[in-house]
């Protein structure tokens, strides 16, 4: 047993008892952390206002070898998740980020960079109603971290970089583009196809490089559309089901 | 090799089912059950039964109830254009002990959370509406609890009721009485600004 210290964000709570809760948490230094917390429930409880689903906070914890869940000690506020005024789809993109973190990573894996991307990915969709562009910037980070990621830049097959592709592209779910002259060597193992235009694919480049190009992006509503579309696909098939805020984020 | 019998072990298995009970407390549980005259083991049994037959959601506001229609639904003398709504009974419960609320009350058997698999089509929300669009009332105080998801669900119901002649409120938030300002958390004492009155 050793007592940790880290940053945390609240990705999941469900009640253990009458007055204690299982809380996961995404924290910086230790990935994914499952930690009862005894009395969390009782107004006078020491972990303040922190265990609020995707509360930014700071956690020390006793982490047990033994494969039982960690016990939470403390916990100290410090932002709680307060969704774009009036906007329920910005609510419900917080919703699936603490989805997709806790169902795409695995526990005691740290991801340095994932949490801190995502802290402020969460303060944007508190700043501005533009849920989409937060979400896909979200998805793309995740699969990136997570290794899942299919390839954007180059074909999947030969390699050869497809900034000259032609006006539209196919992409497929688990490698990514495949170029003309690959195409016919693609198999079942490639995943579903898709095509997309030239501009989404322009839009999957931009969104996945590692610097803020992505924010000022223009997108078109079909653009937008389309985008859509492919990442619910790819994220079901990277889940291997449909997510539940799936169902929820819409226009 | 089973130490009790089918109906004990069914026993203790249903002792166990229920919520802070582990294995051990349901044994005991069941001793105590075992032990005591026929009369208490079965006074017990026909408490459960009553309590399943007779307890009901209130037509109106979906409390808990013996009745059709609860007593706080039933009283006259409470002003029936201000709906409170509510998560639980339990929530209903304590706004009630406070003595500091005339109207009515409205408890939704939940909140909206996703990732638990909860929608809005699972909670009482269309009969609030329905409720609301019968006329006659003034206004809505939400009194979810104040998380992301009991927010979350305030928003819900508020965006449903955005072109409805219907002032919608909610709860104070903010530090507590008695406390002291040094040692409020910061989210609270913004809250506190944020509400704050005039003397």
């Amino acid at each position: 047993m050793s007592t940790e210290k880290t940053p945390a964000l609240v990705i999941r709570q469900a009640d253990f008892s009458n007055t204690s809760r299982v809380v996961t948490f995404m924290t910086r230094e230790f990935g994914k952390v499952a930690c009862v917390a005894k009395g969390a429930k009782r107004l006078k409880s020491p972990f303040d206002a922190a265990l609020d689903l995707l509360t930014h906070c700071g956690i020390v914890f006793i982490h047990k070898t033994s494969g039982a869940l960690d016990i939470l000690t403390e916990a100290s506020f410090v932002h709680r998740f307060k969704p774009y005024a009036g906007e329920l789809n910005c609510l419900y993109a917080g919703y699936y980020i603490a989805e997709l973190l806790d169902s795409l990573t695995e526990p005691h894996d740290p991801h340095y960079r994932l949490f801190d991307e995502s802290v402020p990915l969460l303060t944007r969709l508190e700043e501005t109603p533009n849920w989409r562009r937060v979400v896909l910037r979200f998805e793309l980070l995740i699969l990136e971290e997570t290794g899942q990621l299919p390839s954007f830049d180059a074909c999947a097959l030969c390699g050869r970089l497809l900034e000259d592709s032609p006006p539209a592209a196919t992409v497929f779910i688990r490698s990514g583009f495949i170029c003309p002259t690959c195409l016919p060597d693609a198999t079942a193992e490639d995943g579903v196809s898709r095509p997309v235009s030239a501009g989404t694919a322009h839009i999957l480049r931009v969104f996945s490089e590692d610097s803020n190009t992505w924010q000022d992006l223009p997108v078109t509503s079909a653009q937008a559309k389309e985008v859509r579309a492919l990442m619910n696909l790819l994220i079901a098939q990277t889940l291997g089901k449909r997510p539940r805020m799936h169902g929820y984020l819409r226009d | 090799m089973n130490p009790y019998g089918p109906s004990v072990t069914r026993l203790i298995d249903e002792f166990e089912a229920l919520p802070g009970i582990g294995r051990k407390s349901a044994e005991r549980l069941a001793n105590y059950i075992l032990t005591s005259s026929r009369n208490e083991a079965l006074g017990l049994a026909e408490a459960i039964r009553a309590v399943k037959d007779a307890v009901r959601a209130c037509g109106e506001c979906h409390n808990l109830t013996e009745k059709p229609v609860c007593d706080i639904c039933s009283d006259e003398r409470r002003d029936h254009q201000v709906i409170c709504v509510v998560e639980q009974p339990k929530d209903m419960n304590a706004l009630e002990a406070s003595g500091a609320f005339p109207g009515v009350y409205h408890v939704l058997q939940g909140r909206i959370a996703p990732l638990e698999g909860i929608g809005p089509e699972q909670l009482t929300i269309e009969a609030l509406l329905r409720r609301i669009r019968q006329g006659g009332v003034r206004e809505l105080v939400m009194a979810t609890n104040p998380t992301l998801e009991g927010d979350g669900t305030a928003l819900y119901i508020s965006n449903l009721l955005a072109n409805d002649p219907v002032r919608i409120t909610r709860l104070a938030r903010g530090i507590a009485s008695g406390s002291v300002l040094e040692f409020a958390n910061k989210e609270m004492l913004a809250d506190a600004l944020k509400g704050r009155q005039s003397f």
